[in-house]
């Protein structure tokens, strides 16, 4: 299984028009947090990234928990880009094949799954190690909802939101039907 | 993807073949999985991994650590299938 990301540029994430968005998983902004950044796929889209000692479990190893986050980010992230809606994750499950190193680099592969009907959407992840091996594969569904929708549940200004509303519509740049848009955003609902 | 049941036999055999680093040829369906050169868990559970993944199945835990071989996995898999199906 590939890891390699196109030459396409990487997607912007329509949270980048706000000056202090905090997503845990793919915020800059967020000390706390992930900082994923995403890559243009020809599967879908992908992250690389190396996790360290504040995010262990036992020692060396990378808790678990964390990526889940890793793959919600990216599966979610995936879809919007690709619907220009707001994706709420309503259920993932996740395989863990071998424990992740800490320290180590990582790629998270999203790709969409099978068409759920009606406004589920469901993606499958894979996390590879730096040899191509799967370590972790994992397969959600999510809600998608249009911003206006959302907006009731995402705290944000009003200048905040209609600039993030506008984001969300804006056209991706051309891209092929295997490269995403260049949008993305994603919150769990239940997290 | 291939549903019918020769077909998942086929198609888990050539799953098995490149996780193990073994010829598809010498395999049969009662290989003993665990008895295969270089077979240790991580390989089998890529195995399992990428047979939901192909199949978008779930398979239950309890079932993919009790298979000892390809006829095996298959059948979990065609219950699953099955089970997805009703």
């Amino acid at each position: 299984m590939s890891a390699d990301a196109t030459d396409a540029p990487a997607p912007d994430l329509p949270w980048s028009v706000l000056d202090d968005y905090r997503c845990f998983g793919c915020s800059p902004h967020n000390p706390h947090g992930l900082a994923l950044a995403f890559d243009a796929h020809p599967e879908g889209l992908a992250t690389t990234f190396r996790l360290g000692r504040s995010y262990e479990s036992y020692p060396g190893v990378v808790h678990g928990g964390l990526l889940g986050v890793v793959a919600d980010e990216t599966m979610g992230n995936l879809i919007v880009v690709r619907t220009g809606l707001v994706a709420f994750t309503v259920s993932m499950r996740l395989r863990y094949v071998m424990p992740v190193s800490v320290g180590a680099e990582y790629t998270c592969v999203a790709r969409l799954g099978a068409a759920a009907g009606g406004p589920l959407t469901s993606a499958t992840a894979e996390i590879l190690d730096a040899e191509g091996g799967c370590v972790v594969t994992a397969s959600a569904t999510y809600r998608n909802v249009p911003f206006g929708t959302a907006r009731e549940r995402i705290a944000l200004s009003a200048p905040e939101a209609g600039r993030l509303d506008q984001a969300l519509a804006t056209p991706a740049t051309p891209a092929t039907p295997a490269t995403p848009a260049t949008n993305a955003f994603t919150r769990q609902e239940s997290a | 993807m291939t549903t019918d049941p020769d077909g998942v036999v086929r198609q888990i055999t050539e799953i098995v073949a490149t996780e193990l680093s073994v010829p598809a040829e010498a395999l049969t369906p009662d290989t003993d999985l665990r008895g295969i050169e270089g077979a240790d868990s991580v390989r089998l559970l890529r195995v399992v991994a990428k047979v939901e993944q192909t199949w978008d199945v779930e398979l239950d835990d309890d079932e993919v650590f009790g298979v000892s071989s390809i006829a095996a996995l298959s059948a979990v898999v065609g219950n699953a299938l099955r089970v997805r199906a009703a």
